[in-house]
């Protein structure tokens, strides 16, 4: 039986399909204004790649901010519990889950079978999220997808004093303006980001078992600061981290 | 799983009392002068008695519950809201004292007509905002402002000196209080206005007391319309004779076994003000079996507590119930003071670890299953320690989940995101929405 | 000479420890400016305020709430990166209750041999204040004295007072020469004169002090002073944020903040009774807004302050979230309008971003300038 599982998030949505405990596709569309019919494109998209019919599916589970919107799902499973059992599933040591997505970033802690024990988020503040490199991307003038790489090459720390975005914006301003190297304040940036999610998952405990997900794990730059922050040299990061939660709300079907 | 026991439920019969109460207390205060008598406003934790020995056409209006009330009508606390930021105070202070300021600078009352201004203010001083906000008010209102210090630390650590120095200042505020109405003050009316305050905060301790049976005769979301009239003014008569009542009538729940939520079977206490605008996330939790019995905040704002003779928690005993007689006004003043003193809601400006103690003690004796912390944004005097204490109850190996949120300013809250966090919570205590639960809040 | 304050502002830490290894004494760390510190010096304990270091933290997270203002947090940080693992005891005299949480979770997670806390009156305005505290600081005495297992005596009291006032006193001194037309001292460099003497032992600070008095007379900005500036409000001990006004036309003349002016501005005045003369000290003090109700008495003595140094400019400081400050600052602005001095409000957090700071006191120097062209 084919298992799905959709993470409806607030930029991209997610899809993955299982069948015994192995993947058989991914798919990944923008959110777009109507995230019932994204996923449904997500969902065909990946059905295809897997040279499947949509009959083949058993089970869909959604995950993510839009979990609730999409009518076809048999169910749907918070975002720590997601990313919890993605996480264990791929990582079975993990006992720390720290997920930074675009709009939001969380701490999951967990136990072997994946059941969150206790989690932490970054409310409301989009310095501690994906949204905050993006917008710093933006101030510095380049792609976000360079951001990161570009921030590898800093040879310096310069602290990066404002505490949120809007601040954080004119500092970058003032920092190009005083003709600071890019690639430092590209660090800066990071680091600024890193010490806010490290604050967050103090909240649950520091475990050096512990995972990186989400699609800021993508970002070079973030998993070097984040290391350099908790002071944790092999932080696994996912390899695909953004699908994570999909596939442990394809999972939890049974669970 | 198997279904959970449905258990019988009862609407309260003093319910609609409550709400009279309180209607006919905002009506007094905003007529009060018409009639002649006196108004006063301050905080919910002035010593409400001490101005009661003026007469008794002396009317009040505590700040907080005010501005509470003004929270359900959220268009209403917004407009408050803006005409305090417009003056330049900064966004994230006191939520309820934004609210009551913009209320007044407006010059429109909650309760229709125009803000009735007070003749003096009287108020407490424990948290940073309680001297500000009535410092400001009187300024407004060009009228006295009387403010008694009560930051002289724990209870547990009480003193002859300390106890001392609250009741000279209570002293000195009678005579304030004669100079700035011109009336001469009766200590006998002081005298059974205390009387009615120990016995109103000992009531209430004794309510919030019977519900450690299970189930539970209230949840805390009924609790929140029950509690405040003490608030409002714990040393009248009638509030004490209504507690009175409320104490017969959830007696009498317990005995014959009816439940505030049908399908209890997870017990937990919150902490601080709830956003009252979405007091709906209480209802969701119903539909896990989950119920709120309480709160430090809702027992002990104004329920006096002590240890009894098996050292459990439960109602202080009164001076009548002591046998003490009160003749003078020095012995009224001592009581009162050392009565408030005694406050558990008091206890941890000074220090967390008291109550993370009293959360602890709460959490054995009423059968918890977890806690809910609400990180208010909109009170910082109830939020003081409060991650202090998560990591004190975790230690003691209590599930705990926190949530932010503002007791009055709706833009710091958000619904969607609380809504998924309990659910996660509730993931991790194994519990499952109730299916009958969920039709019946449907239903109704 | 004038440098060395700066360097001790550095090394403080360092300080503290070189301290406790050549004198072999205890050194407690005082939370918030109200604790006596007259009778630490006579029991010969160096008190070291607990300050913060206006460097981005990730440690206190779990403790503080992040709606508390940024100062608390950033000195609890401090504390739980080992910086002042060097304290034998802990103090605090009541105050703002988000100060508290610092020395709360201190007491929790930072076990000392001594922590006390002194519920020092709230309402200074009241009477009834003095009898109270002389009680108080009578009781933190004897804690003390119980701690070391020695007695303080009066003569130790008199040297713990008249340490305490000589250094009040030069910092005093040293302020007024801040009244010159071309003061021969920055703001930056007050601050750190100021800022020390709360962590330096007093005797050595107050040393220094007298040299740099002796200099002073001879002193020479090598700049133009520029518009006279005041800086008024929460705590602040960002050195970085004087020198950048002071590097954009300014200078700093005078300050009403607890870092600064009302750490040291009074004396304890001997009256026989000493521990009278000690807590009324603290009742007596430029207050800060927590502990300044029914009357705003605060207000006047910024003025006077701001008259007194001919501040063309009163830079109004506030800490995110200080509930104190924000509960006077609208009032305290119009106030100071009203009478002639013109004001910019910055909000701060522990560590600023200077760049948009800069240009906003640019701007307001600028308005000032023009308002003088006129
Ligand atoms: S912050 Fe809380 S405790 Fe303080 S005055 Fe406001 S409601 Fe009361
Ligand atoms: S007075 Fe203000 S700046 Fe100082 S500790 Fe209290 S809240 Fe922070």
């Amino acid at each position: 039986m084919i298992k799905a599982g959709i993470d409806v998030g607030a930029k991209t949505i997610k899809v993955v399909l299982m069948e015994d405990g192995k993947i058989r596709a991914k798919a990944k569309v923008l959110s777009g204004f109507d995230q019932e019919e994204s996923a449904k494109e997500a969902l065909e998209q990946a059905l295809k790649e897997a040279g499947l019919s949509r009959e083949a599916i058993g089970s869909i589970v959604t995950t993510g901010n839009g979990r609730k919107a999409i009518s076809y799902a048999s169910g749907d499973v918070t975002e720590p519990r997601a990313a919890a059992l993605g996480a264990v599933f791929l990582y079975p040591s993990a006992r720390t889950v720290i997920d930074v997505g675009a709009e939001e970033a969380r701490a999951i802690k967990c136990d072997p079978s994946g059941k969150v024990l206790d989690f932490a988020v970054n409310e409301k503040c989009a310095a501690g999220s994906g949204a905050f490199t993006e917008a710093m991307a933006r101030a510095l003038e380049v792609p976000l997808e360079e951001l990161g790489p570009l921030s590898l090459r800093s040879t310096q720390t310069i602290p990066m004093n404002a505490q949120c975005t809007v601040f954080a914006e004119s500092e970058v301003i003032s920092l190009i303006h005083s003709k600071t190297q890019k690639a430092d304040i590209a660090r800066a940036v990071h680091d600024g980001l890193s010490s806010r999610v490290v604050a967050m998952v103090r909240r649950v405990g520091l475990d050096p078992e512990l995972v990186l997900i989400g699609g800021v794990a993508h970002n070079p730059g973030f998993v070097e600061s984040f290391k350099r922050t908790v002071g944790i040299d092999d932080v696994r990061t996912a390899e695909e981290p953004e699908f994570v939660s999909a596939i442990g709300a394809a999972l939890a079907v049974g669970k | 799983m198997a279904t959970p026991t449905k258990y019988p439920t009862e609407a309260l019969k003093c319910w609609p009392k409550a709400k009279e109460i309180r209607q006919q207390y905002y009506k007094d205060y905003a007529s009060a002068h018409d009639r002649g008598g006196i108004r006063w406003s301050g905080g919910a934790w002035a010593f409400d008695a001490v101005p009661m020995g003026l007469g008794d056409d002396v009317h009040v209006m505590t700040g907080e519950p005010y501005a509470a009330s003004i929270a359900f009508d959220r268009k209403f606390a917004q407009e408050c809201q803006d005409a305090t930021d417009a003056r330049g105070w900064a966004r994230d202070l006191c939520s309820y004292m934004r609210i009551y300021w913009g209320s007044m600078y407006l010059n429109r009352f909650f309760f229709g007509g125009e803000f009735p201004k007070p003749d003096f203010y009287y108020q407490t001083q424990i948290c940073c905002s309680h001297a500000k906000w009535d410092q400001e008010a009187s300024l407004h209102e060009k009228v006295p402002f009387y403010c008694i210090d009560v930051c002289v630390g724990p209870y547990e650590t009480l003193t002859e000196e300390r106890l001392n120095y609250v009741v000279k200042q209570l002293h000195d505020s009678i005579e304030g209080m004669e100079k700035t109405t011109g009336r001469k003050y009766d200590d006998e009316k002081l005298i059974a206005a205390v009387h009615n305050e120990c016995r109103s905060t000992s009531l209430w301790a004794e309510i919030c007391t019977l519900n450690k049976a299970i189930p539970a005769p209230l949840d805390e979301k009924t609790m929140f319309s029950l509690y405040v009239l003490n608030t409002l003014q714990r040393s009248s008569k009638q509030i004490g004779d209504f507690y009175e009542e409320l104490r017969d009538e959830v007696k009498d729940r317990v005995a014959r076994g009816i439940a505030a939520v049908p399908y209890e079977r997870c017990r937990i206490i919150t902490d601080t003000q709830p956003p009252w605008g979405f007091l709906k996330i209480y209802r969701y939790m119903e539909q896990f079996g989950v119920v709120s019995v309480g709160s430090l905040y809702t027992f002990g704002l104004e329920g006096i507590f002590g240890e009894q003779e098996d050292g459990s928690w439960g109602p202080r005993k009164t001076p009548q119930q002591l046998g003490i007689k009160i003749k003078t006004r020095d012995e009224a003043l001592r009581i009162t003071a050392d009565w408030n003193l005694s406050r558990p809601q008091w206890q941890h400006f000074y220090d967390p670890a008291i109550k993370t103690r009293m959360m602890l003690r709460i959490y054995n004796e009423w059968k918890l299953n977890g806690v809910i912390l609400h990180l208010n944004r909109g009170c910082e005097g109830l939020t003081v320690g409060s991650s202090e204490n998560r990591l004190g109850l975790i230690k003691a190996g209590v599930p705990v989940m926190t949530y932010e949120g503002n007791m009055a300013d709706e833009k710091e809250f958000d619904e969607r995101r609380t809504t998924s966090r309990i659910e996660s919570f509730m993931e991790t205590l194994g519990l499952e929405q109730i299916p009958g639960a969920v039709a019946a809040q449907a239903a109704s | 000479m004038i440098e060395k304050f700066k360097e001790w502002y550095i090394n403080r830490h360092t300080y503290a420890k070189q301290w406790k290894e050549q004198t072999g004494g205890k050194v407690i760390g005082t939370f918030c400016t109200y604790v006596p510190e007259e009778i630490l010096v006579a029991a010969k304990m160096l008190p070291a305020r607990i300050l913060g270091s206006h460097e981005p933290q990730d440690v206190t997270e779990p403790h503080i709430f992040g709606m508390f203002c940024p100062f608390c947090r950033d000195a609890l940080a401090q504390g739980l990166k080992g910086r002042f693992n060097y304290l034998d005891g802990v103090v605090l005299a009541h105050s703002c209750i988000h100060f508290r949480q610092t020395f709360n979770s201190w007491r929790i997670h930072l076990p000392v041999e001594f922590s006390y806390y002194i519920p020092m009156p709230n309402t200074v305005q009241t009477p009834h204040a003095r009898s109270y505290h002389r009680v108080e600081v009578e009781n933190f005495k004897k804690a003390i004295e119980e701690y070391t297992g020695r007695p303080i005596t009066e003569q130790d009291l008199d040297r713990g007072i008249e340490i305490l006032n000589r250094n009040r006193r030069l910092l005093r001194k040293v302020y007024e020469c801040r009244k010159l037309d071309n003061p021969p001292l920055t703001g930056e460099e007050a601050m750190y004169m100021a800022v020390t003497s709360q962590f330096i032992d007093k005797e050595e600070h107050s040393n220094v002090l007298e040299a740099v008095l002796k200099e002073l007379p001879e002193r020479k900005l090598p700049r133009d002073s520029g518009i006279r500036l005041m800086a008024v409000g929460s705590e602040n001990d960002d050195a970085e944020f004087f020198k950048m006004v002071e590097s954009v036309g300014s200078t700093v003349v005078i300050d009403e903040q607890c870092a600064g002016s009302r750490y040291f501005w009074n004396e304890s005045v001997p009256n026989g009774d000493r521990l009278a003369a000690i807590a009324n000290r603290y009742l007596d003090r430029p207050p800060c807004p927590v502990k300044d109700y029914p009357a705003h008495s605060r207000f006047q003595h910024v003025l006077n302050l701001a008259k007194d140094y001919r501040a063309q400019g009163a830079i109004i400081m506030q800490e995110k979230f200080c509930d104190p400050h924000e509960g006077d600052n609208p009032r305290l602005k119009k106030f100071l309008e009203e009478n002639g001095i013109p004001t910019l409000s910055l909000e701060f957090d522990s560590t600023n971003p200077l760049g948009p700071f800069r240009i906003r006191v640019e701007a307001f120097l600028e308005t000032i300038r023009g308002e003088e062209l006129f």
